[in-house]
């Protein structure tokens, strides 16, 4: 009975290391847009907070306006980076399950799956960010962000979400969504080869 | 498919919700993963004598070497998804028991392979454990909550038998009391 399921899991494990291996070392292109959108929600959402934000490889530095706990009258600002592959792993995933699967269409399908995650490692990278200006912290540091109790809560709630949920979640709901008909084969008679485009 | 997507999206920020609350932390998940440590390391032992857990540290008394299991090693957080996935899917509760029992037991066994490869690969090479650690165990664990979804799924009476059709899988069936298979077409 999971004999489909079987040829399409070995398939999609087989494309893991070369998927992974692909993001790894294009994740400085792959992850450029996400910092464009962490760039336009910083400048809207926290522009009294975020400077600016930095991209070397896949890592995304936060330049803040928050002084060094110690010495608030001090001229230097606090930094924070943020690795974004840790939002951004759902990526290789979804590419392995797409040319596991390997649909008409599937190009498109890729490039789909690319925008919808882009803006859920977006989402983690400023949780990220967040969870460490508000919360982990120095208190002298944390108090300077202004945030209300219930903001740090939420601000935890969305870093863990973003990072233990999301990363892996929106790819393979993307990948459902992006791939009814083959599951529907799947479910009904085996995966035959889908009529062409 | 909407609503199994909605039901799903509602059920799983629901159940991360409480999971993340001090007390499911207290009665639940510490000891969950601390039992998974402890079961990690029975395992271990029957090749390798020389490893103990304390608490959810498993942990070589060889080297020294130890790994904490913190959230989202713990299984917790899949077991969660795959919850969610089977309980918002249109199903008869006996599938979806059958399905939840056998899936926490897929997810969960795969974890404690994860656990015990990170004791492992942490002590042969850090950045490969890190690697592996970060990227390639959750994309694994991920795929064998599809994995199981999706066999659950095959498993299922087709609608059709159940009640003439009308409730459709998210696999994109046709309308109600039409053939799914049709929507391969």
């Amino acid at each position: 009975m999971a004999g489909p399921v079987a040829r399409f899991v070995l398939k999609a494990i087989a494309w893991l290391p070369l998927a992974f291996a692909v993001w790894y070392f294009t994740a400085p292109v792959l992850l450029w847009p996400a910092k464009l959108l962490a760039q336009g929600v910083a400048r809207v959402g926290l522009p009294d907070l975020v400077t600016s934000i930095e991209q070397t490889g896949a890592t995304y530095t936060f330049a803040t306006t928050l002084k060094p706990g110690a010495a608030l009258a001090a001229s230097g600002t606090i930094t924070v980076d943020v690795n974004a592959l840790l939002y951004a792993f759902g990526l290789p995933l979804f590419v392995a399950l797409v040319l596991a699967a390997r649909e008409p269409g599937w190009p498109r399908k890729l490039a789909i799956g690319y925008a919808v995650i882009i803006p859920f490692v977006t989402w983690g990278v400023l949780a990220d960010f967040l969870k460490n200006v508000a919360i982990t912290a120095s208190p002298l540091v944390a108090s300077q962000t202004g945030f209300a109790a219930w903001q740090r809560e939420l601000i935890a709630f969305a870093f863990q979400f973003g990072s233990l949920i999301l990363p892996t979640v929106v790819p393979a709901v993307v990948w459902v969504v992006t791939h009814r008909a083959f599951l529907e084969r799947l479910r009904t008679r085996g995966v035959e080869p889908a009529a062409a485009p | 498919m909407i609503r199994f997507f909605i039901l799903f999206l509602v059920l799983q920020a629901g159940l991360f919700g409480a999971e993340l609350t001090p007390w499911a932390q207290k009665y639940f998940v510490e000891p969950w993963t601390n039992q998974l440590a402890a079961i990690s390391a029975t395992l271990v032992t029957l090749a390798d004598p020389d490893v103990t857990a304390v608490g959810k540290v498993l942990r070589s008394t060889q080297n020294g070497f130890a790994v904490s299991i913190e959230a989202g090693c713990n299984g917790v957080e899949a077991t969660i998804v795959l919850l969610a996935a089977v309980l918002a899917f249109p199903a008869p509760w006996k599938n979806k028991l059958v399905g939840l029992f056998a899936g926490v037991i897929a997810v969960q066994g795969l974890n404690i392979v994860r656990v015990i490869s990170l004791f492992y690969l942490g002590q042969w090479d850090f950045e490969v454990f890190e690697w592996a650690h970060l990227y390639v165990w959750q994309a694994l664990i991920m795929l064998d909550v599809l994995i199981v979804w999706l066999v659950w799924v095959r498993t299922l009476p087709r609608a059709n038998d159940r009640r003439g059709g009308g409730d459709g899988p998210p696999g994109g069936a046709g309308p109600a009391g039409r053939p799914a298979a049709t929507a391969a077409a």
